[in-house]
């Protein structure tokens, strides 16, 4: 396609997967106080893009990421999805939540099947699929097992694997690998890339750690809190070069390092 | 004169447990009360004592049933439809206040002295633990179990079916638990009236007849029983909700 510049800016705005447009939240806790979680924010996600967001414990990151999975309805601004007004959680949304949540009356395999047999899909083709994802995050032995019956670190996996598995256009991941192993942890983020680059998903991903962030990201949000709001928008240049594929060397070429003590920087304001 | 009664009132009293246990088995056997005629008497009043515990239990069967297909109904209506819970909150809570001794001549009176008014009665004691239990269970839904069906697109519909009634089973078994523990004790007074064959009535009945060994028999069969359903109960619970307590 031949586009003029003005026109690539038209179908940016119009590819925006997510927009948020002045989107603020504040609750009421229990003893009457009121916090004011997360301030006027400004934000668009354009479809295919991996986003992270970093910041310290309590500044609305999870805020954030419910008002996108409309979870939360935002006290002030407005959400869309696709140009419609998010006002309801949907199935083009998927959560892979901060504590494992699997039913624990399903087996693993039954987690991770459930989207597609809510969608009506065959109970053949859906237990194909499950055992894909199951082996992608590495639980392929573990589909007839109950999710109580996996550790901590398995769940999340599993988690993971129900919400890959449902296909959805955009992934919400609320620190999904925080639980887990340094190992597992690089493993799953070099197929959730791969995964990511391969269907062109666009991902909103929470995280503690400023590596994890640089190194998945295409793009770096950093929040601080009180209220919570985006302190620094960071472009990561490194991940539109092949620089991805370099794994773990990649962590230790001068831009990546130069990039993390940016963002690292960010947070400490 | 004195020695005798000692003798006499003693055992009415408090039977020994051989008194206990021979009023046990002469109460599932034949007896041939006259030597002459040959003629024979079966159990107490025309039946086995188990045959008194089956028609209690059945009529228990029944009332509890009927309480959990309705009181699983009504639960899960007042639970996610406020107008329901609010129009029938009220009445619950002043149900479950009554004493069923209380109004079993009510009910009597209104649907007559046979089956009926037992089924009724013992249907009133289940029921309002069983909606309680199940407007709990249904409330006490994980967020998060229906935050991820919301977000894996479940419509209303797949939500009840997928997670707030697997959810909820634990809830609801301890509420069907509790209302069978309600319907026995209130299975005597379900059988004060016209209540033979059922235990209830023969422990009644003989206690009026100074049959306490009979009477003190017929209430270690039903603690017996009791105990051993909730057991039952217990058990498919437990294989019914494998999870519980573990997540
Ligand atoms: N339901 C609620 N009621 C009251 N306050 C809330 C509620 N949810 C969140 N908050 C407050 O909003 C702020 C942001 O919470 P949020 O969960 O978004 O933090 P977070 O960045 O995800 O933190 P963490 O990294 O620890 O998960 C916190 O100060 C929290 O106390
Ligand atoms: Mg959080």
């Amino acid at each position: 396609m031949n586009r003029t510049a003005i026109d690539s800016v038209d179908s940016a705005a119009d590819s925006a997967v997510v927009s948020l447009d002045g989107v603020s939240q504040r609750f009421v806790t229990d003893s009457g106080d009121v916090v004011h979680a997360l301030a006027e924010t400004d934000l668009t996600i354009p479809q295919g893009q991996f986003v992270c967001v970093v910041g310290p414990s309590g500044c609305g990151k999870t805020t954030l990421l419910k008002i996108i999975a409309g979870f939360l309805e935002p006290t002030g601004g407005t959400a869309r999805y696709r140009g419609q007004d998010i006002t309801e959680p949907g199935a083009e949304r998927g959560v892979v939540f901060q504590q494992p949540n699997l039913f624990p009356w399903f087996s693993v395999r039954e987690n991770v099947a459930l989207g597609m047999r809510m969608r009506k899909v065959g109970k053949k083709e859906r237990s194909q699929k499950a055992q894909e994802y199951l082996d992608l995050v590495g639980l392929g032995d573990f589909g007839e097992a109950k999710p109580y019956e996996l550790s901590g670190g398995m769940q999340q996996r599993a988690q993971i694997a129900r919400v890959l598995a449902n296909e959805t256009d955009v992934i919400l991941m609320d620190e999904p690998f925080g639980a887990l192993d340094a190992i597992t942890r690089a493993r799953l983020q070099a197929d959730l890339l791969s995964i990511q680059r391969k269907q062109h998903r666009t991902v909103f991903f929470i995280t503690h750690d400023v590596d994890e962030a640089v190194f998945l990201g295409d793009r770096v949000l950093v929040m601080s809190a009180r209220p919570g709001r985006v302190v620094l928008d960071q472009e990561v240049t490194l991940s539109s070069q092949a620089g991805r594929v370099l794994g773990e060397e990649m962590r230790r070429l001068p831009e990546f390092i130069e990039l993390r003590e940016r963002v690292a920087g960010a947070i400490e304001h | 004169m004195l020695e005798q009664m000692a003798e006499l009132v003693d055992p009415l009293y408090l039977p020994g447990p051989q008194a206990v246990l021979g009023a046990f088995i002469d109460a599932n056997r034949c007896l041939v009360v006259d030597e002459n005629s040959g003629r024979t008497v079966c159990g107490v009043q025309n039946y086995y004592l188990w045959e008194h515990l089956i028609a209690s239990l059945q009529r228990i069967g029944v009332g509890v049933a009927l309480a959990a297909v309705l009181g699983i109904a009504l639960g899960a209506l007042m639970s996610m439809w406020e107008p329901a819970n609010t129009a029938f909150a009220p009445f619950l809570n002043f149900l479950r206040a009554l004493p069923p001794l209380g109004y079993i001549g009510l009910i009597i009176v209104w649907v007559g002295i046979g089956d009926t008014s037992k089924y009724l009665l013992l249907f009133l004691a289940a029921f309002p633990p069983i909606v309680i239990a199940t407007i709990d269970g249904v409330r006490g839904v994980r967020e998060d179990y229906l935050s991820a069906a919301r977000s894996m697109g479940a419509s209303s519909p797949q939500m009840a079916r997928f997670v707030v009634l697997p959810a909820a089973t634990a809830s609801i078994f301890s509420g069907v638990r509790l209302a069978v523990g309600f319907a026995w004790t209130t299975v005597v007074a379900a059988e004060l009236n016209n209540g033979i064959p059922g235990i209830g009535g023969l422990a009644y009945i003989s206690g009026t007849q100074l049959n306490t060994a009979l009477t003190i028999a017929c209430i270690i069969v039903i603690g017996l029983v009791a105990l051993a359903l909730d057991g039952a109960i217990r058990w498919v619970g437990d294989r019914l909700v494998p999870w519980h307590g573990k997540v």
